[in-house]
């Protein structure tokens, strides 16, 4: 069954070898397995054969987890079918997806009522009826870039804008299989399997008991894709949600559902100053329960946006930019009317005047297509970003786009932007701020201009994990490590601790040939 | 000067979504938004007004609840607004709602200028602007895609055609019709959001209007719908056999069927 | 005063219309008068109905209809009249086209079928213009003859045609759904106050009743809707270019050529200052047909046979963003959603494999015919036309076909 599967890495799949992260790697062969049982074969065959596997979906990861390290390339965008639909117990609706379903595709679904029930269970298309008659849903994570895959996205436990309001993708995951090295099967379902302590003992479909030490490390009290999840007496399932690609294979996922609020009303406040909208996030946060998001624009980002604009057809669309504007802040409130919404709205108002703000230089959305004027303004922040970088490269390859995803406790919001601000200047660098400033997590892209700058912004990342850390923060708060953050993860938890997490793989993956690269920094190269 | 724009309440999605076991239409509870063409329309008009002084006045026929719509029109630069809105409106095709309209028009004493936008999403009939400037009998120009000079007296515009534009010149009372992108609509502001709240708004019935009741409603309109179906769903692509010479034929035959 | 009526006969007392009706105005009650097992019968309440007539197409036995009640005498209403539209001193396509529905029409209604024209030329030239109509199927043709500076101007057309009408009163009034005819009928509806259906893709006699039955597109085409014009003459539609078949032209047909007494007079405070033609743009947002190169085109040699395909068929071309990437291809050619978002009639899609980003950009193409090696690549989910091949072999073929 395999040989057909399996293709060797020709020219043809050179696209293969990269993602959004603009790094490249190598492989020898690559599959795109249809179904769990492929995948089952596939990986049963490689990982005996001692070759290496790295698990793709659309590649927009930006940590470089899907970029391979040699051996086979696993492309799970084939496997990309909504395969069940239940209402529970507790009344709300869970969906069973395959790992390379695209999100903007399942959100469609979900938000049309449309799927391709080929090989429904009676039992789904029975609660196809009912959801249906119920009122609409929300799939809750948010990430930026839409056409990332849910198998992606549970693999670097992503977030998005939403997440202020809802959590990360992890909270959405109620059940998970995972294809392990011998093609044996892990289910997993959340509340049924429990660590004792630090102890994690797991039965598997083929009857296999696998043991797990769990790690010793406390997690930062941040929003946080670093590592592996690890809590005392934690849910199995979480093991895997952020574990990018280590440990196994996920070949499906359940997720749950949540009932859309009846109003969500977005508004993008500009300020003139970086200082007046800190305060006004600070503010905001205190005051104002039921908002859904706090994302970030600072100058230079509103300054890429305006020439974007100007100069390129994809972004004539995005709004004008008063020139007067010197940053911005996107929030968004979630209600059940449009009382409550109005009265959110002016809160907005009043905070933004508190703070030096005015009322007039604000963008208002209060519906979906007018949000998606705001979101396309939002993406359009890091494709402009990419776009610049794919210009440089041209000049010198040696650079790519380095992004920043630390995220910081909420004192230390006005101290972590001041620590970027001061070394950022004194480095000379050409850069943006942007992203989820409710979590204290920005986003620095440094844009660099040669290849000097490049290593220079790389020193200086790794100078701002040793900060953060000491701040209480988190290396990575969504994007994952993958393999450009592996050696802030040693910075974040010492060798010990990553020596843990190493024991920890080895009970899953002995040979070492999961995802090759990802959290631990490369042994060989 | 008097500017008057037009809009329509729409679903917020043209999706037609069907029921999985009785496979009637489901007209769900979504909210309803303006015709995404009028805010181009209501974009237009305000920066018309800026430039020539005067008010924009939203103008719209429909249920009550359309006054939401209307007042973020306000809040998006217009000054005022207007809903006819009675049971006896009900019904409405394109020729009754030209004569609603018109009688809006009338209620407010009439104006320079009227904008609507295109067509609406979920008629697709683009008739209104016409019937209306006939029904008040003024002039109307379609297509608008840009204004290129406009005084106390009259507007130059240029319109899209089939093979290129006309500009043309037309006196005051008229309607015109816009196009996307003739301008870039404007996100209203939460000072916008909260002037819209007090602004003034006005509901007129079809008897406040004078309206004569023979050409309102379903009396007043000509056509009726007898049938509403969904076309047959988007079938797989249908695969072109043979010789790649077969399939280079086939491809030379659909581009010649387009030109 | 029309109302909706339920058929005791036929209605089960399933209750499906209720569900349908988004207005709460139909209940199933008991009513002795019921024909069916469950003894009920659906009610319409009147005061509640707004006569969307949803219920009609939601009833599966054909139990709810239309009452149209009473109209007024229709039958002095005889003939189909088709406005045929004029660029640049020629017909416009879409006028042959109505021509052959129109035959069609009037055959079955045993009546005449009249070509209608506006014209700024003179007699002999109008003469040889309407011999040409009735060539296409015309039993007669009627020259509106016209100023010269009242040419192009919809509103100068319109009053002569409602004069017309009013004359000769025809039963069936038909344009072409130009932008022009989208313009010209509704201003002509409104004088004669009558009904008009929008932009039509299916004409048909009613053989019950004669009435012209004139479905069409609505929400964005994801609803058909058929509609009729029961109580006003005459019954006027705006007909979708590109959809009826024109009749092929015999020029041994009969028929007179005549001139209305009416004319079409330029109205003062309207005037066409400049017609404009369209420059031949470079961007590809506008262009009627696009090549849309994705990897599968592979190398810079053959990007220059699929160019020099282009120039010779007079297309755009487009790419995917691989082939900007590296430096292949140029970024204004650049489809997807970090590129352009197109709308073409034809969309021919070269070694694209579909990812989503591209496919963002080509969801407002009419017709998408791909071409590609792989037959499970994603693009052609959202093709018409699924052309599995080499797509340089296709390529090449087309070439030494042209």
């Amino acid at each position: 069954m395999t040989d057909k599967l399996i293709h060797q890495l020709t020219e043809d799949y050179a696209e293969y070898l990269k993602d959004e992260s603009r790094s490249v790697g190598e492989a020898e062969s690559i599959s795109f397995p249809v179904s769990e049982e492929e995948v089952r074969a596939i990986v049963k065959e490689e990982y005996a054969a001692g070759h290496r596997i790295t698990v793709q979906g659309a590649r927009t990861g930006l940590a470089a987890a899907a970029v391979p390290h040699g051996g086979h390339v696993l492309n799970l965008m084939k496997m990309n079918r909504v395969t069940a639909l239940r209402k529970g117990e507790d009344g709300l609706f869970y969906i069973t997806v395959e790992p390379g379903a695209i999100l903007s595709q399942v959100k469609k679904a979900i938000e049309s009522r449309k799927f391709n029930q080929t090989g429904w269970s009676e039992e789904s298309k029975k609660a196809f009826i009912e959801f249906s008659a119920a009122p609409e849903q929300l799939l809750t994570p948010d990430p930026t870039e839409s056409s990332a895959t849910i198998g992606g996205m549970v693999s670097c436990n992503a977030s998005g804008a939403r997440s202020y309001l809802y959590g990360p993708t992890r909270g959405r995951v109620n059940a998970l299989r995972v294809v392990l090295c011998d093609g044996d099967v892990l289910a997993l379902k959340r509340g049924e399997v429990f660590a004792k302590g630090r102890d994690l003992t797991l039965t598997t479909e083929g009857g296999k008991t696998i043991n797990v030490k769990l790690p010793t490390y406390q997690l930062p009290k941040t929003k946080n894709a670093s590592g592996y999840y690890i809590a005392d007496d934690m849910d199995a399932v979480d093991l895997f949600i952020g574990s990018d690609g280590t440990l196994g294979v996920i070949t499906s996922i359940e997720l749950t559902l949540l009932p859309m609020p009846a109003t969500i009303w977005g508004v993008t406040c500009f300020f003139a100053e970086e200082s007046q909208a800190i305060r006004f996030v600070q503010k905001v946060r205190e005051e104002i329960k039921n908002l859904s998001s706090l994302e970030y624009f600072d100058g230079r980002a509103l300054n890429l946006l305006r020439k974007q604009k100007a100069e390129s057809t994809a972004f004539a669309q995005l709004p004008f930019i008063d020139p007067a504007y010197g940053c911005a802040v996107y929030t968004e409130v979630h209600c059940d009317n449009e009382e409550q919404a109005t009265a959110g709205l002016f809160a907005i108002g009043d905070a933004m005047k508190a703070c030096g703000g005015s009322e007039d230089n604000t963008w208002v959305a209060r519906n979906a297509s007018e949000r998606d004027i705001l979101y396309f303004f939002r993406h359009a922040t890091p494709e402009s970003v990419n776009m610049t970088i794919d210009k440089r490269k041209k000049i010198d390859p040696v650079i790519t786009k380095l992004g920043s995803d630390m995220s910081v406790p909420d004192k230390y919001l006005a101290d972590v932007v001041a620590m970027y601000e001061k070394d950022l200047a004194a480095g000379g660098f050409d850069y943006v701020k942007f992203g989820h400033i409710g979590n204290n997590h920005l986003h620095v892209n440094i844009l660099p201009r040669n290849g000097e700058e490049y290593r220079n912004g790389k020193e200086l990342f790794k100078k701002w994990a040793a900060e953060v850390t000491k701040m209480g923060g988190a290396v990575s708060a969504e994007h994952g490590v993958g393999k450009l953050k592996a050696d802030f993860l040693m910075v974040m938890y010492g060798p010990d601790h990553i020596r843990e997490m190493a024991e920890l793989k080895a009970a899953f993956d002995p040979k070492g040939l999961f995802g090759t690269g990802n959290l631990f920094t490369p042994i060989t190269r | 000067m008097k500017f008057i724009v037009c809009i329509k309440q729409v679903p917020s999605t043209n999706e037609v979504r069907l029921d999985p076991v009785t496979h009637a239409i489901i007209r769900d509870g979504r909210q309803s938004v303006i015709n995404p063409f009028d805010l181009y329309a209501v974009e237009l008009g305000a920066q018309l007004r800026d430039r020539m002084g005067g008010t924009l006045t939203a103008l719209s026929m429909g249920i009550p609840a359309t006054e939401r719509l209307l007042r973020e029109c306000i809040s998006r630069g217009a000054d005022d607004a207007v809903l006819m809105t009675d049971r006896a409106f009900a019904g409405s095709d394109t020729l009754a709602t030209s004569y609603a309209i018109s009688l809006g028009v009338n209620a407010v004493g009439g104006a320079d200028l009227i904008l609507c936008g295109k067509m609406a999403v979920d008629g697709d009939t683009a008739q209104i602007g016409p019937e209306l400037a006939r029904t008040l009998g003024i002039h109307h120009v379609t297509d608008v895609a840009e204004v290129m000079d406009i005084t106390e007296k009259d507007i130059t515009v240029r319109k899209v055609t089939e093979t290129g534009s006309f500009v043309e010149k037309v006196a005051f009372p008229a309607v015109i019709t816009v196009v996307k992108d003739i301008v870039m609509p404007r996100l209203p502001s939460i000072s916008g959001v909260r002037k819209s709240l007090d602004a003034p708004f006005k509901t007129f019935s079809a008897a406040e209007a004078n309206a004569d009741t023979a050409r309102t409603g379903f009396n007043g309109s000509p056509t009726s719908v007898v049938k509403t179906f969904t076309p047959e769903g988007r079938t797989e692509a249908a695969p072109v056999e043979g010789t790649p010479a077969d399939q280079a034929a086939f491809l030379l035959k659909a581009v010649k069927e387009v030109r | 005063m029309g109302k909706i009526v339920v058929d005791v006969n036929k209605c089960l007392g399933c209750g499906a219309c209720v569900k349908v009706c988004t207005l709460g105005a139909i209940r199933v009650e008991a009513d002795p008068a019921a024909k069916n097992k469950l003894g009920k019968i659906a009610k319409i309440d009147t005061g509640l109905c707004s006569l969307c007539s949803t219920c009609i197409s939601g009833c599966k036995f054909g139990a709810i209809s239309m009452d149209f009640g009473e109209g007024p005498a229709l039958t002095d209403y005889h003939g189909v009249f088709v406005f045929c539209e004029m660029t640049d001193g020629e017909f416009a396509p879409v006028a042959y086209e109505l021509l052959g529905k129109g035959r069609e029409l009037a055959d079955q209604l045993q009546t005449k079928l009249s070509a209608v024209f506006v014209y700024a030329g003179d007699g002999a030239a109008a003469e040889k213009m309407g011999r040409k109509l009735i060539s296409y199927g015309a039993d007669r043709a009627v020259v509106i003859p016209c100023e010269k500076k009242a040419e192009n101007l919809e509103e100068n057309y319109a009053d002569a045609i409602c004069e017309l009408v009013n004359a000769e009163k025809p039963e069936i009034l038909l344009f072409g759904a130009t932008m022009f005819g989208r313009s010209l009928a509704p201003r002509v509806a409104a004088g004669l106050r009558t009904g008009l259906t929008a932009d039509c893709t299916v004409l048909a006699i009613d053989e019950e009743t004669g009435l012209l039955q004139q479905t069409r597109p609505a929400f964005g085409g994801n609803l058909m809707a058929t509609i009729v014009c029961p109580r006003h003459r005459p019954q006027m539609a705006t007909v979708r270019p590109g959809i009826m078949k024109a009749l092929a032209p015999d020029a041994s047909r009969k028929g007179e050529v005549v001139t209305a007494a009416t004319g079409a007079k330029a109205i003062s405070g309207l005037e066409l200052l400049e017609v404009v033609k369209a420059e031949k743009t470079e961007s590809i947002k506008d262009a009627k047909i696009i090549i849309d190169c994705g990897r599968g085109v592979g190398s810079k040699k053959n990007l220059k046979l699929v160019k020099e395909l282009c120039e010779k068929l007079g297309t755009a071309y487009g790419c995917s963003r691989p082939l900007v990437d590296t430096g292949l291809c140029e970024y204004p050619h650049q489809v997807g959603q970090t590129g352009c978002t197109v709308a073409p009639d034809l969309l021919i899609c070269l070694g694209v494999s579909g990812a989503i980003q591209h496919l963002a950009g080509i969801t407002n193409a009419k017709k998408i015919i791909a071409v590609n090696n792989d037959p499970d690549a994603p693009i052609f989910a959202a093709a018409h036309y699924k052309v599995v091949a080499d797509c340089m072999d296709v390529v090449k073929e087309m070439l030494a076909q042209l």
